[in-house]
């Protein structure tokens, strides 16, 4: 029996023959070597979307001479709308590395498809446990891993849309919760005349929708899964091919959204620790307050969010564009990420008028 | 003409062999795929199952706000467009901004039965 997943697809072999001369070559020009070889460890996990292939660098020569362990991260088969493309990935991940995030170090970025077809970049490769079941599996809070990805959250939020080589992700928006919503809007397209429990979300948030306020560059995936924690602490924050310019309680509110606690859906910081040991720590280090309103607003935009992702990658599958048993199931997803939303959403219901100044 | 077993019948001895003889000797990096392929076979066997029990169950749910367009004698195709038709006139009414001020404790209830009716097919785990 063969299963076909979403990770064993597009390109079959992105190092074979020719390709992997190709891509020394082009490396010991980038890095000033005489010589560059490139020995392939292994494809690693999280490639839903895109393609990460763990390398070994060998550099003869140069600034950075020496053995690297990293990882290649090339466009996957199928980019889904959220995702910004490698380069723009590449300095998301310049600039969170330039402001003190624990983000692997970006290396090398490529655009000539003479290359290895595709758009790719290279970054250090980081050592620890990353999937969400393994990280929330311990029977104690993690409350100082929660408290440091909380400062390392606040470093991120410094930096705002004025920063240098930021241009290439756009403007920043004016009022980012309305468009967010509108982007949610075409996102779903029709869904959301047929499915009422989207209706609602969609109009909780327009009527819900909060007057802007800063707008910094935000990771957009900041959650339990999409980091690495070797011997309980935290060792790199990965998955940047979401990040944007957005309100800083975003990410605060996907982090804490119950979709991503995994075994302990009771600890509301990503299934590790409390909601006061990670807001601690992003207040230590963003130089602002959390809103918990704000943050209640932007959570419910989260399972939103996440619904319109798990449709879509429904839709990869069904459409035939991408034929895989995991976007299937990611698909089916879609009522378990409502009854969540509707759960936060009855939580809330008595903070949801008046806590926060409104845009309607 | 009938067969026997029928699709159904076919699903559930499938999917219950699968788990028992087949997916215990499956080598470790095969077993994400293959415990996808069994989850696969249960939501495919609920919903050949149950759909038209979770369909009244919606039914049922959009008659807490439409009471007179509950059927309990509706099956199949039938079923379906019905639901499909009060959802989109639930979702005009919710965009219409219906429930902005008053009805949001009934909708709430409406909604969080829709939900669980699905789920009961898509992943019942989920709804404890």
């Amino acid at each position: 029996m063969h299963v076909v997943k979403a990770s064993d697809q597009s390109p079959p072999s992105l190092l074979s023959g020719d390709n992997r001369v190709r891509l020394e070559n082009w490396l010991a020009a980038q890095a000033g070597a005489s010589r560059v070889v490139v020995t392939e460890d292994g494809r690693l996990g999280g490639g839903a979307i895109s393609l990460n292939l763990a390398v070994t660098l060998d550099i003869d020569g140069g600034p950075i001479a020496g053995r690297h362990a990293c990882v290649l991260r090339a466009e996957g088969g199928g980019r889904i709308s959220a995702s910004i493309g490698k380069l723009r990935e590449f300095v998301v991940l310049r600039a969170a590395f330039a402001g003190g995030v624990m983000a692997p170090e970006p290396l090398f970025a490529c655009d000539d498809p003479a290359v290895l077809g595709h758009d790719f970049y290279i970054m250090r490769r980081a050592d620890g446990l990353g999937a969400g079941h393994a990280v929330t599996r311990s029977e104690a809070a993690q409350p100082e891993l929660a408290r440091e990805l909380g400062r390392q959250l606040g470093r991120l939020h410094r930096i705002t849309p004025e920063t240098e080589g930021l241009e290439r992700l756009g403007e920043a928006p004016e009022c980012p919760a309305h468009e967010t919503l509108a982007q949610y809007r075409r996102w779903f397209g029709d869904l959301g005349r047929r499915d009422p429990v989207i209706a609602w979300g969609l109009r909780w948030m327009e009527v819900n929708a909060p007057l802007p306020g800063a707008v910094v560059l935000c990771h957009r995936d900041f959650r339990t899964g999409n980091y690495l924690v070797k011997d309980g602490a935290l060792t790199a924050i990965l998955d940047w091919e979401f990040a944007g310019f957005s309100d800083p309680m975003e990410d605060l509110g996907w982090f804490c959204a119950r979709s991503w606690r995994f075994r302990r859906p009771d600890r509301e910081a990503g299934g590790i620790a409390d909601r006061a040991d990670f807001y601690a720590g992003y207040e230590e280090t963003s130089g602002r307050r959390v809103d918990p309103a704000r943050v209640a607003y932007w959570e419910t935009a989260a399972y939103l969010r996440w619904a319109a992702i798990a449709v879509e990658q429904g839709l990869r599958h069904s459409s035939g564009a991408e034929s895989s048993l995991e976007l299937a199931l990611t698909g089916r997803m879609l009522p378990e990420i409502e009854l969540d939303m509707l759960r936060h959403l009855r939580a809330i219901g008595s903070m949801a008028s008046g806590a926060v100044e409104k845009v309607a | 003409m009938r067969t026997n077993p029928d699709a159904r019948g076919l699903l559930q001895i499938a999917a219950s062999t699968f788990r028992s003889d087949v997916l215990p000797h499956v080598a470790p990096e095969a077993r994400f795929a293959a415990l996808m392929v069994a989850n696969a076979l249960d939501i495919a066997e609920r919903e050949l199952k149950g759909l038209d029990a979770a369909g009244h169950s919606m039914l049922g749910a959009l008659a807490l706000l439409y009471g007179e367009d509950a059927d309990d004698a509706l099956s199949g195709d039938d079923l379906r467009k019905r639901v499909e038709a009060l959802q989109h006139r639930l979702c005009i009414e919710i965009a219409a901004g219906d429930f902005d001020h008053e009805g949001q404790d009934v909708l709430m209830d409406s909604l969080e039965a829709i939900v669980q009716a699905r789920l009961g097919i898509s992943n019942p785990k989920a709804l404890g």
